[in-house]
């Protein structure tokens, strides 16, 4: 990110480490538990949502994305987060081409919030509060859309485990985990695929402790190691940490209802040492703009979203030619 | 300020272009300002279907988005300035154009159009006035703002796209589920239109569009395509016989054999049997005599 006069240059990263997530929190979340409960709240809200509208999972999917993202950059609020959270699924919608109109979401929004009466009147209005921060939603992700646009976890738990030649069972079960990948923050960290293939391979090892995962070469699907080692022990540590949370336990397939938190810890230990992507230095963190500067836009004129450093760097390198 | 809007050149429901320069370079772009105003949904689909597509495609053939920015909470796309397009180049009978060049813009349109296609992108609104010319005469496929990616075979689609003229028969029958075909169709007409000079399949409403359509190339039947007759306004259909290869030289009098097997390829009724663009880019019609002409030369001023 670089900033000149009256122009802010803002550089899309749509994935961050976990280290520069909990910066960039820092500056916008007080209550970090406050924040988690909300989040899961959040969550079965705009399920219930997508559940009414028949919304796809990547609808919801992408909604969190935005979520997430937005409260990297902008101040956490209780009452305002279901707002962002309903201007979330308007945008996701649009993101992934599972379009209804504003008026419908937005009602369906205020009835699930118990609004005793939604009048045209109170409808409106939070309409216009909803599209009011569409483009702060789009700020937030630096208008990039490749991400959320075709690539969906829980499109690829089918996709990946076809390729794969696991059996149905195996990603049926992908998919009731890849429901459970929501509520952590690991959308913000890696792209979709890896995530699935994370997914794919506890899928496989639930069942059957000493399965063995096959020997993938990561970059034939996209991926790397690290990154999926990363989603891999997140997903493990959720289980783990939270298994009162998931909804991996309420929807067992038959002939699994053995697994427990035990499970989990089992497969975390022969999992062996836990890696994952490589954290930035706490100077480095500190030392990010993107992280941990609070920019007052108010004054600043226009402000620029590009995807490629490369863009910029020619950029820059036509301004020095320019005599 | 890096980007200057100097003059308004158009104006749309959603949106208002201007003319302007990029500060640190010098180059003419154009800047679409979404208009906050039309945000009765939120941000307009389109803006949105324009800026996805268009940051996942760079080719030589489809136009550039140089740049997002905000300004005044205004969204602003800035696009590669691109001054004139196909429509008033057909319009302007002042320009005289050969079957070369002919063969230049259908050769420049369809490598545009396949690699949206390639990219899993149908762009769902081709006509001359989305082909716009740059400077040196290379065509740029633009208005991303029906565009789409291509379904999940279950996905239902609306079959209201594509401007009436360019309407693929699927389309008029109301399908909802299509494919990257109905593009094909409308760079056919838009072929048949640029060796015309005038539009070829011009319906004056959506029901005669089909009378049109069905009366130039012919009523399908379920022979050249099984179960087309299941659609739901296929019965009020009136049949016409399709023309045959000496009305299409009567019609098309200047167009090689070779030419007019590339016309029928695009306007094959049944899009299974429809060619793609890779047997467009393929076919005999790019290969014999004349050379398609070099952008840079075809003389449209």
């Amino acid at each position: 990110m670089s900033s000149k006069s009256d122009t802010l240059l803002f550089l899309s990263r749509p994935f961050l480490t976990k280290k520069q997530i909990l910066k960039a929190q820092s500056n916008n979340i007080q209550d970090h538990r406050a924040y988690n409960q909300k989040k899961l709240a959040i969550i079965k809200f705009l399920s219930d949502i997508c559940v009414q509208l028949r919304f796809p999972r990547k609808t919801l999917e992408a909604a969190l994305y935005f979520y997430q993202r937005f409260y990297l950059f902008n101040k956490f609020e209780t009452e305002l987060c279901y707002t962002i959270a309903t201007s979330a699924i308007l945008l996701s919608c649009k993101q992934v081409e599972t379009i209804k109109k504003s008026n419908e979401i937005c009602s369906i929004s205020l009835r699930l919030r118990s609004v005793a009466k939604v009048t045209p009147e109170i409808l409106d209005n939070f309409k216009k509060r909803v599209c009011q921060h569409e483009l702060r939603l789009l700020e937030a992700i630096s208008f990039d859309y490749r991400i959320n646009n075709y690539v969906h976890i829980d499109e690829y738990v089918i996709k990946l485990g076809k390729e794969l030649a696991f059996s149905q069972e195996t990603c049926y079960l992908a998919w009731i985990i890849a429901y459970d990948v929501l509520k952590t923050e690991i959308i913000l960290v890696v792209p979709q695929h890896t995530i699935s293939l994370a997914v794919l391979k506890i899928a496989h090892e639930l069942p059957n402790a000493k399965s063995t995962w096959p020997t993938i070469r990561y970059t034939t699907f996209e991926s790397d190691e690290k990154s999926f080692s990363e989603a891999y022990f997140d997903l493990l540590n959720f289980y783990i940490n939270s298994f009162d949370l998931c909804d991996l336990k309420d929807n067992m397939p038959s002939g699994l209802q053995s697994i427990s938190i035990d499970t989990f810890i089992e497969l975390k230990k022969r999992a062996g040492r836990e890696y994952g992507l490589k954290n930035p230095t706490d100077k480095e963190v500190d030392t990010d703009l993107y992280l941990s500067t609070q920019y007052d836009t108010s004054n600043v004129r226009e402000r620029r979203y590009v995807l490629s450093a490369k863009s910029i760097n020619s950029e820059v390198a036509s301004m020095n030619q320019k005599p | 300020m890096e980007y200057t809007k100097e003059k308004k050149v158009g104006e749309g429901t959603y949106a208002v272009v201007y003319l302007g320069t990029k500060q640190s370079t010098g180059r003419s772009i154009a800047v679409k300002e979404i208009k906050s105003s039309a945000f009765k949904d939120g941000l307009d689909m389109s803006a949105i279907r324009e800026v996805k597509y268009l940051q996942e495609i760079q080719h030589e053939n489809v136009i550039e988005l140089v740049d997002i920015f905000l300004a005044s909470e205004n969204l602003n796309l800035v696009l590669e300035f691109l001054p004139s397009d196909l429509e008033v180049i057909i319009k302007d009978k002042s320009i005289l154009f050969t079957p070369a060049d002919i063969k230049s813009w259908m050769l420049m349109t369809l490598r545009g159009v396949h690699h949206c296609h390639r990219n899993f992108i149908l762009h769902r609104d081709l006509k001359p006035n989305n082909l716009l010319i740059a400077p040196d005469g290379q065509i740029k496929v633009a208005d991303f703002g029906l565009a789409r990616t291509v379904p999940s075979p279950h996905e239902i689609l609306t079959s209201n796209v594509v401007t009436r003229w360019y309407r693929a028969p699927e389309l008029l029958f109301g399908a909802k589920h299509y494919t990257s075909a109905i593009d094909v169709w409308s760079v056919g007409v838009i072929f048949a239109e640029l060796m015309l000079r005038i539009p070829y399949l011009p319906g004056k409403s959506d029901i005669d569009q089909v009378e049109v359509t069905f009366r130039a190339l012919g009523t399908p039947t379920d022979r050249d395509w099984p179960d087309v007759s299941s659609f739901p306004a296929y019965n009020k259909l009136q049949m016409y016989t399709p023309p045959s290869r000496e009305e299409l030289r009567r019609r098309f009098i200047a167009a090689s054999e070779n030419a007019l097997d590339y016309l029928c390829g695009m306007l094959t009724m049944n899009p299974q049997k429809r060619w793609n663009t890779v047997q467009c880019l393929e076919s005999e019609y790019f290969k014999e005599a004349p050379s398609p002409t070099e952008p840079s030369k075809i003389k449209i001023s």
